[in-house]
């Protein structure tokens, strides 16, 4: 790996971190080159976190060095990695709400005199460099909370350049991006490479490593694994070395007979979003539903889930009409809902993964109003082994856990309802390859035992490797629903998009 | 190795001491003014400090422990004591016998609860600023009721007498008014970290969001919780009046501030920083014996908050400080 004399601005060898009995980083080395794209993947917990908190300071190393721009560092601090001109775009949206687009950019920088800070001149610099980098023209003074996700990553990107950065480490930067965005976050980050500044880009989506890196660190089990080409290394190959043992099949195939409708949709309408929805999902099930932003493919799950209440129409399950008019309703009536996103609405991090799975379902452990202990353990265990939930016992906090292994407990708080309907919101966002694959058999499973599955997804190949039919909104409206050879990603594009629609007609 | 080996354990007892830290702090304050002042240890001291400073201000803690694990705060606790206290003491100035005063003590703190309740989760007040408002209602209603905040004083004949009785009164050793705490104590240890109830609650202060989309009745378990409050503080109420046979205007105050510290140096019994029941008795406790002790060792009145607010930011800053430094 040392054959080729590069620039090298960040250099970590020999990484070690323990949690407790946990080994997190394993004797790990990464080498940032400058004026090059460094991908790093690894399955959630291969230690790509760990390592790139240890960069930034986050997390003490037991052991190892860190070579920063030729020189060795120590006791790293966050504010002391930023002044050597390393710069994170954290996964979490680590801005401020309530600060307008000026004040996050320049945090911790404010252009002023002395104590005072002058807005005025904020604002204008940060409208000039969101200009110049990205196109992007917001009204002066716009808070941050007003901003879609996309636009605040571009801000936090934004506030790193805006400091001169000479490394940037991304974390998942592209995962709520839309196509559109996602190009032009790349086209900034290549112009960054080729004016020498380092670039590393943390990503499960393969398909963008390949496309954007020119080298790609793979991580398993807290060390590297090797570190390749991915334009001349198959992404397959990329993934084995990820993954170790055989990951079979990406998704998974499975046969079940589709038994009676379950979940049967009339006529729905929300003002402003969508009308004239209709459409059923049958025991056994997996129905992909899927539109672009603002095409209100979202705001029917929503509906569906009492989130947002529909202006009229119909929804029946297993026979019964519901009033969808709160959460309470609906998790009463059968239907489950794993939200997009997780932290906010899926698993409370701050409880245990006991307290998160038995929480949608108490009454079922308890006898007059208090909690057995025992028929609640009982029920978790087993839900815990039969997902396979990696976590150090009942009682650890969902916040210790991985990415994916959170989501199966979301998953596993609805299991123990016994749910009819599920639906699922980007459910496998931020989700690494492994456990991506094993929420796909979770979903094939809960068909299988007859439940009826709604999946809205951006991922058109999900939709196509898992749904038995994909539903396609466009201007909210249903422009198709495609199944068999006609639901491939092409045809799911172009109907998104508008620009076909139908298939085997709306109804079905 | 031995270096990596040092780093542990000396992590580790930073650890030990960072989550004990209130434990210590109670040990080492217990053992300074048992040395300090001869009195301090001697049964009638203790009685005296359980049944005057600690049993009321548990019982309003209590209260807010279930509030504060909700993540909602209530600002008004003075006032549920100061309206229980108050309906209590005119009825039985007014010849009525003590069930009915009770019974009406507990209304009067139970109406401040619901109009809490009304105002977080109909009208989608800020807790803060909800009970804040009730505070200053409160207040003024007390002073317009009482021309200006007279006291009403109980005499002679009246139920009060069998209630001070009460209070002064013991069962095995152990004064009448700590056996009903403990038994409040119990109930709502049980309520908050056994029932389900209680696991709402903790779901609702972890992520309210959460709590909503697993279909939780948010806005019924949260007037739950700020009734339950309201009447823990009217147990207080009655405790009080029944204590100095009297009711004076806006003295419930003056257990909101010490609450919500017990109730906070508490929560540093537990990683995750939750308010617990143990915790917040355990603050209580901590209060009481430095207020008691100082006095006895001769400070001054005024002082004393001086000491109190020191032992606070110690307590504090030893177990945020080592815990940090643990990890």
């Amino acid at each position: 790996m040392q054959t080729a004399k590069r620039d090298i601005a960040v250099s970590m060898t020999g990484i070690s971190k323990r949690f407790g009995p946990v080994r997190a980083l394993e004797n790990a080395n990464l080498e940032i080159a400058r004026g090059s794209i460094l991908g790093l993947v690894g399955q959630n917990g291969a230690g790509k976190s760990t390592i790139i908190k240890v960069l930034a300071g986050i997390i003490k190393p037991d052991s190892g060095s860190i070579v920063i721009n030729g020189e060795t560092v120590s006791a790293l601090t966050p504010a002391s990695v930023e002044k050597l001109g390393v710069h994170f775009i954290h996964q979490d949206r680590l801005l401020v709400p309530t600060a307008t687009v000026g004040e996050a950019v320049f945090l911790g920088h404010e252009i002023g005199l002395g104590p005072f800070v002058s807005r005025r001149a904020m604002e204008r610099r940060a409208a000039d460099l969101l200009k110049r980098f990205f196109g992007m023209e917001l009204p002066s003074g716009t808070l941050v909370k007003d901003l879609t996700t996309a636009q605040q990553k571009v801000v936090q990107i934004t506030r790193a350049l805006a400091q001169k950065a000479s490394v940037l480490v991304l974390d998942e930067p592209t995962a709520a991006l839309v196509k559109r965005e996602v190009d032009s976050l790349f086209d900034v980050l290549r112009r960054l490479r080729d004016d020498g500044i380092a670039v590393v880009f943390i990503s499960h989506y393969m398909q963008e490593i390949e496309k954007l890196c020119d080298r790609v660190t793979v991580m398993r089990n807290g060390t590297d694994v090797g570190t390749v080409d991915p334009r001349q290394t198959p992404i397959d190959e990329i993934i084995a070395m990820m993954i170790a043992r055989d990951v079979g099949e990406m998704f998974p195939k499975r046969s079940v007979e589709l038994g009676a409708p379950v979940l049967e949709v009339s006529n729905l309408r929300l003002g402003g979003s969508f009308e004239n929805i209709g459409f059923n999902v049958r025991a056994g099930e997996i129905v992909g539903l899927t539109g672009l932003l603002g095409s209100g493919a979202k705001e029917i799950v929503q509906c569906l889930f009492g989130l947002k209440t529909a202006d009229g129409g119909q929804v029946k399950v297993e026979g019964r009409e519901l009033s969808l008019s709160t959460p309470v309703r609906a998790v009463r009536d059968g239907i489950a809902m794993l939200p997009e996103d997780r932290r906010a609405h899926g698993v409370a991090l701050g409880l245990s993964v006991r307290e998160n799975i038995s929480l949608a379902s108490l009454r079922r452990y308890s006898r007059s109003g208090m909690v057995s202990r025992g028929a609640e353990n009982q029920a978790v265990d087993g839900l815990i082994k039969e997902l396979s939930i990696k976590t150090p016992h009942r009682d650890a906090l969902v916040r210790e856990l991985s990415g994916g292994n959170q989501q199966k407990v979301a998953i596993a708080k609805w299991l123990s309802c016994q749910s009819r309907v599920y639906v699922l919101d980007e459910p496998t966002v931020a989700v690494d390859v492994g456990a991506k694959v094993e929420i796909y058999n979770l979903l094939n499973r809960l068909a299988g035992e007859g439940a009826a599955i709604l999946l809205l997804s951006s991922d058109l190949l999900e939709l196509v490797g898992v749904c038995d039919r994909v539903l396609v909104v466009y201007r909210g409206r249903l422009a198709g629903s495609f199944s068999g050879p006609a639901m491939n990603s092409d045809e799911l594009l172009a109907a998104s998009s508008g620009a076909r629609s139908n298939a085997d007609g709306v109804a079905a | 190795m031995n270096v990596s080996a040092n780093d542990n354990n000396s992590a580790g007892v930073r650890g030990f001491l960072a989550k004990y830290s209130v434990l210590i702090a109670f040990a080492a304050i217990v053992v300074f003014f048992a040395v300090a002042s001869p009195t301090f240890l001697t049964p009638a001291n203790l009685f005296n400090m359980l049944v005057n400073n600690v049993v009321m201000l548990a019982i309003v803690a209590l209260g807010l422990t279930i509030v504060i694990s909700s993540g909602d705060i209530d600002l008004s606790v003075g006032v549920s004591v100061d309206m229980a206290s108050m309906v209590f003491v005119m009825l039985l100035a007014a010849g009525y016998n003590g069930v009915v005063g009770v019974a009406g003590g507990l209304s009067a703190a139970l109406i401040v609860g619901i109009l809490n309740a009304i105002l977080i989760t109909r009208l989608n007040i800020s807790p803060f600023l909800a009970t804040l408002g009730v505070l200053f209602i409160g207040q003024s209603t007390q002073q317009l009721a009482t021309s200006g905040g007279q006291p009403i004083y109980l005499t002679s004949g009246y139920a009060a007498d069998q209630f001070n009785a009460i209070a002064r009164t013991a069962l095995f050793g152990v004064p009448t008014p700590v056996i009903a705490l403990i038994v409040l104590a119990v109930a709502v240890h049980l309520l908050l970290h056994r029932s389900v109830f209680g696991r709402y609650v903790q779901a609702m202060g972890a992520q309210p969001g959460v709590a909503w989309y697993s279909g939780i009745r948010v806005p019924r378990e949260l007037s739950m919780v700020h009734v339950l409050c309201a009447l823990l503080a009217g147990v207080t109420g009655i405790l009080l009046s029944a204590t100095v046979k009297s009711y004076v205007p806006l003295s419930g105050n003056a257990f909101l501030l010490d609450a919500i510290g017990a109730t906070f140096i508490g929560t540093t019994l537990s990683r995750e920083r939750k308010p617990s029941v143990i915790g917040t008795l355990l603050g209580v406790l901590l209060l009481a014996i430095v207020k008691n002790g100082l006095l006895l060792v001769g400070w001054n009145f005024y002082w004393q908050q001086v000491g109190i607010g020191v032992l606070v930011f110690l307590v504090l800053a030893a177990s945020f400080g080592l815990r940090r430094a643990a990890h």
